[in-house]
C-alpha cells in the first residue's frame, strides 16, 4: 500500500516535470508512433500481394502486432528507468543514493521515472486492436476479459523481468545498456506468428527468451480459442519464473555492486 | 560511553583491469585483459562513541570513501564487520538506513528537475515521516540551513553552496542517529563553509547525532572534530584526539622574524649552519619578514633563535603554534611512525 | 604534397583515438551488431513466409534469392554508412564543449570524420567479409553457380563510399538541430525511421507505388542505401549505374554545401549566446 502511494507521488512529480519539457515528450511519442507506422506500411505492402501469411489473415496479423504492443508499451511506460541503470546510473556511481534509502531499490529505480513517450506505442496499439477486432470473429465468453488482463500483466512482467536482468548485469560490468538494447531488438520476433520461424528460433523465443508469450501465444488463443492452458498458462508461468529470476539476479547484483570512484 | 559505530577489520578488494597505453595496449586488452586485485581497504578497525564528531581523513584514494560506503551499506565488505547502533548495514538495509543520513558532497541525492520543496515531500514519504513531525523538522532545518530563499527553485538551478545545504537538510529530514558526510564542504566559499560547519555543530549538540566526516579541508577538522582517524593506502595510520596528535607529533614549529634591514635576509643560511635538508626546514621571505618552519627533532627552537639573533638585527619575533596541516602532511608522507 | 601530408598529420590522431574508442566499447559494438543482425533475420523469416504463402516464384519482380541478397546487403550498407557524428555534435552543443572545437586549428567536421573512420575500421573489418561471403555462398548454394560479379562489386564500393559521405554530412546537418531541440532522442527516432524507410532499408523502393518510388529514387535518401545495394545486385545497366553515381555525387555536394551554411549560422548563434 505504501508503495502504491509512493508510486503515485513519483508519477505526480514526473508529470509536473513533463510540463516543462513538453516538446521533448511530444517528439518522443511522435517518434514511436512513426516507427510503428512504418512497420505497418511494410505489412500492408506484403498483404497487397498475398492473401494470407502462412494461414494468418491480414487482420489476424494486425491483431497479433497490436497485442504485442500492449505489454511492450506498458513496460515502456513504467520501467523505462531500467535503461538508465545499464547505461548511466551504475557507471557514474549514482546508484549509491538508492542504497541509502529505506525502500526497495528496484522499486525506487523503476518508480522514479515514468515514460510518457510510450503513449505513441499505446495509441498504435489501440488503433490496431480497434481496426482488427471488429473484422475478426473472435470467441467471446465471460472470462475473456479477465484473461486479457491476466495475459497483459504477465506478458508485461516477461518484458520487465528481462529488462531487470539485463540492467542488473551492470552491477558486475558497470555498463549493460547495450545488452538491454540487443534484447530489445530480439523482442521484434514476437510481432509475427511463431510458425514463420524455423525450429531453432521457435525454441529460443518460446523457452529461452519467451518473447512469444508476450504476444503470439496469448493473441492466438484470443483469436482461435485453442490451447488456453499453454497460451495463457504459459504466459503466467513464464512471467512468474522470469520475475523470480530477475529478483534473484538483482539482489545478487546489489551485493556485487562496486560503487564508482574512490 | 557506548559505541555508536564499530568497525572490525574491514576489508574491501576490487578487481581492476590494467590497460597498457596506446593502440597496442588497447588491442592487447581486447584479447587478454590483465586483471589485478586492489586492496582499497586493508583491515581497518575503529569505533565511534555516541554523539562524537569524527574526522575521517587521508589522501586521495586512501580508502576513505570505500569505508564510508561500507558503513552506509552501499558496499559489501570483502571481509570484516561493521555495526552501527547494533545493526549490520548489509543485513537489513531498509531498516538500517532509516537511522542514518548520508551526504556525498561530490554528487547530489536530490532530484535534478524537482523543486526543492517537492524533493522533501517525496523524501518525507520515502522515510515515512509523520505530518506534524515533518512540519517541525522543516522549520528547524530552514532555520539552521537557511533554505527559505531557494526552497521553491528546481535543484538544477541551485548554486553549489545552496545545493550542499539542501543535500544536508535532505539527509537530516528523518532525524537520523548517525550522519555520514563525505566531503561536505568541497568547492564551497568561506561563508558557506562556515554556515555548514555551524549547522553540523548545532545538530550534533542539540540532537546528539553522531557524525562521521571526511574532508580535505583541515579547518573543518580543527573546528568540528574532537577526534580523527587517518587512513592511507587502505590502512589506518592514526586514531586519536587532535590534542594527542599535536602532543605526539607536534614537532613542527614556525618562527617569524621581522628584520630591521630586509636585505640582511641573504645572510641567513639555516641549512648550511645546522646541516639540514629540505624536509627539516623551510624558509619563506615576505618583504621584511622571514618565516622559518622547522622540525624540532632536527634542530631546536633555541638554536634557531640564537643563530638568527646573532646573525641579523631583529625588530620583532613570534612563535606560532603547531599547525595540524604540517603534521598531516608529514603523516601523509609516512614520515611519522605510529 | 607537403600540404597533403600536413592534412593527414593533423587528422590521423583522431582516427587513432577512434580505434581505441572502438576497442574500449567493443562489447557495445558486438551487442549492437547482434541486435541488428537479428532484425535482418526477422525480415528474412517474414519474406520466406511471404514467398511460401504467395505460391509464386517472384514477388513484384524479386525472387527469394534476390530478397535475401537485398536484405543482407542493405543491412551491411546501412551499417557501413551509418554515421553518428550527429549525436556527438548535439551533445557538444548541449554541454557547451563545442566552443573548444571552434578555437582549435582544425576543421570541425574533419575531426569527427577521421575519428569516425578510425572507429569504424575495426567493426568494418569484422563484418564486411563475413556478410559478403555469406551472401555469396547462399547465392551459390541456391542457384548452383557463382553469381559474384567483381565489376559490380567494385562499383558498389564506390557507391558505398559516396553514400557514407552523404550520410556523414546529412548527419552533421542534423546534429546542428540540437541548437533547437535539447533532447535528441525523439527526433533521432523520427529521423532514423524516416531515413530507413525512404532509403529502401525497410522494403525495396520498387515495391512502392510507382509515382512514390520515382520521387524517392531521386531524393538523397535512396543514395544512402538503395542505390549501392541495387548496384551490387546487378539490377542496373551500366548507363543507369553512371546516372545513379552522378546523382549520388550531386547529393553529396548539396549536403556538404548545406552543412557549411548551417555551420556558419550556427557559429553566429553561438557567438550570440556567448558559447
Amino acid at each position: 500500500m505504501r508503495y502504491f502511494r509512493l508510486h503515485r507521488i513519483f508519477i505526480a512529480q514526473y508529470l509536473k516535470k513533463l510540463m516543462e519539457y513538453k516538446a521533448d515528450f511530444l517528439l518522443g511519442a511522435v517518434g514511436l508512433l512513426f516507427a510503428q507506422a512504418i512497420q505497418l506500411i511494410f505489412i500492408g505492402i506484403i498483404f497487397s500481394q498475398i492473401p494470407d501469411l502462412r494461414g494468418w489473415t491480414y487482420e489476424q496479423i494486425l491483431f497479433i502486432y497490436g497485442f504485442s504492443l500492449i505489454s511492450k508499451s506498458l513496460d515502456h511506460l513504467f520501467t523505462d528507468n531500467l535503461w538508465m541503470v545499464g547505461y548511466r546510473i551504475i557507471r557514474k556511481g549514482d546508484f549509491d543514493k538508492y542504497l541509502t534509502r529505506p525502500i526497495n531499490t528496484l522499486f525506487h529505480v523503476i518508480a522514479e521515472n515514468f515514460c510518457v513517450d510510450a503513449f505513441g506505442e499505446m495509441l498504435t496499439c489501440v488503433l490496431l486492436l480497434c481496426v482488427s477486432i471488429p473484422k475478426l470473429n473472435m470467441p467471446f465468453h465471460w472470462y475473456t476479459i479477465p484473461l486479457w488482463i491476466v495475459a497483459a500483466i504477465f506478458a508485461t512482467l516477461i518484458y520487465t523481468s528481462l529488462k531487470i536482468i539485463t540492467a542488473a548485469i551492470a552491477f558486475w560490468t558497470k555498463s549493460s545498456g547495450h545488452i538491454t538494447h540487443m534484447l530489445y531488438m530480439a523482442n521484434d520476433f514476437s510481432k509475427y506468428p511463431v510458425s514463420i520461424y524455423n525450429r531453432f528460433v521457435q525454441i529460443v523465443i518460446t523457452y529461452i527468451l519467451p518473447f512469444a508469450f508476450t504476444a503470439y501465444f496469448p493473441a492466438s488463443y484470443f483469436l482461435t480459442g485453442k490451447d488456453p492452458l499453454f497460451c495463457i498458462g504459459g504466459t503466467v508461468v513464464a512471467g512468474s519464473l522470469l520475475f523470480a529470476l530477475a529478483l534473484f539476479v538483482w539482489n545478487r547484483g546489489l551485493k556485487a555492486y562496486e560503487s564508482a570512484g574512490s | 560511553m557506548e559505541n555508536m559505530i564499530y568497525a572490525d577489520d574491514l576489508r574491501k578488494e576490487f578487481k581492476k583491469i590494467i590497460k597498457e597505453p596506446g593502440i597496442k595496449g588497447s588491442v592487447k586488452a581486447l584479447f587478454k585483459p590483465h586483471k589485478e586485485i586492489v586492496k582499497a581497504v586493508d583491515g581497518i578497525t575503529f569505533s565511534v562513541p555516541k554523539g562524537e564528531i569524527l574526522g575521517f581523513i587521508g589522501p586521495n584514494g586512501a580508502g576513505k570513501s570505500t569505508v564510508i560506503k561500507m558503513l552506509t551499506g552501499i558496499l559489501t565488505p570483502t571481509s570484516g564487520t561493521c555495526r552501527i547502533n547494533g545493526k549490520i548495514p548489509q543485513e537489513d538495509r531498509k531498516n538500517y538506513v532509516r537511522e542514518i543520513g548520508v551526504v556525498f558532497g561530490q554528487r547530489t541525492q536530490l532530484w535534478w528537475d524537482l523543486a526543492l520543496r517537492e524533493t522533501y515531500a517525496v523524501l518525507k514519504e520515502i522515510y515515512q515521516v509523520p505530518d506534524d513531525k515533518y512540519k517541525k523538522r522543516m522549520d528547524f532545518l530552514n532555520e539552521v540551513l537557511e533554505l527559505d530563499s531557494f526552497i521553491t527553485s528546481p535543484v538544477r538551478t541551485l548554486s553549489l553552496g545552496q545545493r550542499m545545504r539542501a543535500d544536508i537538510a535532505a539527509s537530516l529530514l528523518h532525524s537520523p542517529k548517525v550522519l555520514f558526510l563525505d566531503e561536505p564542504t568541497i568547492g564551497l566559499d568561506v561563508v558557506v563553509k562556515e554556515n555548514i560547519r555551524n549547522a553540523i555543530r548545532r545538530i550534533n549538540a542539540e540532537e546528539g547525532t553522531t557524525v562521521i566526516l571526511t574532508t580535505h579541508d583541515l579547518s573543518d577538522i580543527e573546528l568540528l572534530c574532537e577526534r580523527i582517524v587517518m587512513v592511507d593506502k587502505g590502512k589506518k595510520v592514526f586514531d586519536g584526539a587532535i590534542s594527542e596528535l599535536k602532543r605526539d607529533y607536534g614537532d613542527v614549529r614556525t618562527l617569524n622574524f621581522e628584520l630591521v634591514n630586509s636585505p640582511d635576509f641573504k645572510l641567513l643560511d639555516y641549512k648550511r649552519r645546522f646541516n639540514l635538508t629540505d624536509d627539516d626546514i623551510s624558509v619563506e621571505r615576505d618583504k621584511g619578514t622571514v618565516k622559518v618552519r622547522f622540525d624540532t627533532a632536527a634542530v631546536s627552537v633555541e638554536e634557531i633563535i640564537s643563530y638568527t639573533l646573532s646573525t641579523v638585527h631583529v625588530k620583532d619575533l613570534n612563535i606560532k603554534d603547531v599547525e595540524i596541516e604540517e603534521i598531516i602532511k608529514k603523516l601523509y608522507r609516512r614520515e611519522v611512525r605510529v | 604534397m607537403s600540404r597533403v601530408r600536413r592534412f593527414f598529420r593533423t587528422y590521423i590522431p583522431f582516427s587513432r583515438a577512434g580505434i581505441q574508442e572502438a576497442v574500449v566499447y567493443r562489447a557495445n559494438f558486438i551487442c549492437f551488431l547482434i541486435g541488428e543482425i537479428m532484425s535482418a533475420f526477422i525480415m528474412y523469416f517474414v519474406w520466406k513466409a511471404v514467398f511460401l504463402s504467395s505460391g509464386s516464384e517472384t514477388f513484384m519482380g524479386f525472387t527469394m534469392e534476390d530478397m535475401v541478397v537485398y536484405l543482407f546487403i542493405s543491412f551491411l550498407t546501412g551499417y557501413l554508412t551509418y554515421s553518428d557524428g550527429a549525436f556527438a555534435v548535439g551533445e557538444e552543443i548541449v554541454d557547451g564543449s563545442i566552443a573548444a572545437r571552434m578555437i582549435r586549428p582544425c576543421s570541425f567536421e574533419m575531426c569527427f570524420l577521421f575519428q569516425e573512420l578510425g572507429n569504424r575500421l575495426i567493426s568494418v573489418s569484422m563484418i564486411f567479409v563475413p556478410i559478403v561471403a555469406g551472401v555469396e555462398i547462399y547465392r551459390y548454394i541456391t542457384c548452383g553457380e557463382l553469381r559474384f560479379n567483381i565489376v559490380y562489386f567494385l562499383l558498389y564500393i564506390v557507391s558505398l563510399l559516396i553514400a557514407y559521405m552523404i550520410s556523414f554530412y546529412f548527419n552533421v546537418c542534423y546534429g546542428f538541430m540540437a541548437f533547437f531541440f535539447k533532447n535528441l532522442w525523439g527526433t533521432t527516432l523520427i529521423k532514423e525511421t524516416l531515413v530507413g524507410f525512404l532509403s529502401g532499408a525497410v522494403v525495396p523502393l520498387v515495391f512502392l507505388p510507382s509515382g512514390l518510388a520515382a520521387v524517392l529514387n531521386f531524393l538523397p535518401f535512396a543514395s544512402l542505401s538503395y542505390t549501392p545495394v541495387m548496384i551490387y545486385m546487378g539490377m542496373y545497366t551500366y548507363p543507369q549505374i553512371a546516372m545513379r553515381l552522378g546523382l549520388q555525387l550531386f547529393w553529396m555536394v548539396v549536403m556538404f554545401g548545406v552543412s557549411k551554411l548551417i555551420w556558419r549560422s550556427a557559429v553566429k548563434r553561438l557567438a550570440v549566446q556567448g558559447g
